[in-house]
């Protein structure tokens, strides 16, 4: 497998693909690993894109993924307490890591238009990306019925963030 | 994420409640109609009383792509 694209899109995709290709999917503790690292990621994108941007629309995004992603892993927290399941690293989990931190190091790299146009990009890509392995490989995976509930229940606020992504993407393209 | 319904009809003096059943933050904003919940965090409610007859559209300031509309009879 090709993963060495320099494009976020490719390289998320390549990410998940490996879960997706894996013969059996991910057991619940590796799924509850991905959740939290997969949130996690975007909270951190958001926070760094909160102190870096200077476009309002930008900011307000960066926050919202913040709350929300933070909300997502309140949740998660909760559930895995009440399930007794110790999140797991895996392949999956450990490339999404390192895919974060090459776009917070391009990130770093940019400034003003740029830089919203790359974090929202990305953005773009992330949420497609997630909203793909919750489909094809986390829902399937899942065998605990109120960690496969829990994904179901996220699923929407992913789809809402990518439109939000996607028109803000169509918004900075204009300017 | 949505309002259910996302078309709702009423009459005039009706109280309206919306109820957050979501576990992130959501709001009922409607600037032209100076409508304003403010953060409504999970499981918190709102209300307003519909005054005048006409459609106020409005959305989630959080979520700004959620859409949907009052109709005031």
């Amino acid at each position: 497998m090709k993963c060495m694209s320099a494009l976020s899109t490719l390289a998320l995709a390549c990410v998940f693909a490996i879960a997706h290709a894996q013969q059996q999917g991910p057991s619940d503790p590796q799924i509850a690993g991905i959740v939290v690292t997969a949130n996690q990621i975007d909270i951190d994108a958001g926070k760094f894109a909160k102190s870096r941007s200077q476009n309002k629309e930008v900011k307000d995004f960066a926050q919202l993924m913040i709350t929300d992603h933070t909300a997502v892993n309140r949740q998660a927290g909760a559930l895995a307490k009440k399930l007794g399941v110790t999140p797991e690293d895996s392949g999956t989990s450990k490339s999404l890591k390192q895919e974060a931190a090459d776009n917070i190091a391009n990130l770093k790299k940019l400034k003003g238009a740029q830089f919203d146009k790359a974090y929202v990009d990305h953005e773009v890509a992330y949420h497609q990306a997630v909203l793909d392995a919750i489909d094809k490989v986390l829902i399937p995976s899942a065998e605990n019925a109120e960690l496969k509930g829990l994904i179901v229940k996220v699923r929407p606020a992913i789809a809402t963030h990518l439109e939000h992504a996607k028109h803000l993407q169509a918004s900075l393209g204009k300017k | 994420m949505k309002f259910v319904p996302e078309r709702l009809e009423v009459a005039a003096a009706d109280r309206i409640t919306w109820t957050n059943r979501d576990f992130v933050p959501h709001s009922v904003t409607a600037k032209a109609a100076a409508i304003e919940s403010g953060d409504l965090a999970e499981g918190k409610s709102w209300t307003y009383v519909a005054s005048k007859p006409g459609e106020i559209a409005y959305i989630c300031r959080l979520h700004p792509v959620m859409h949907a509309t009052i109709v005031v009879k």
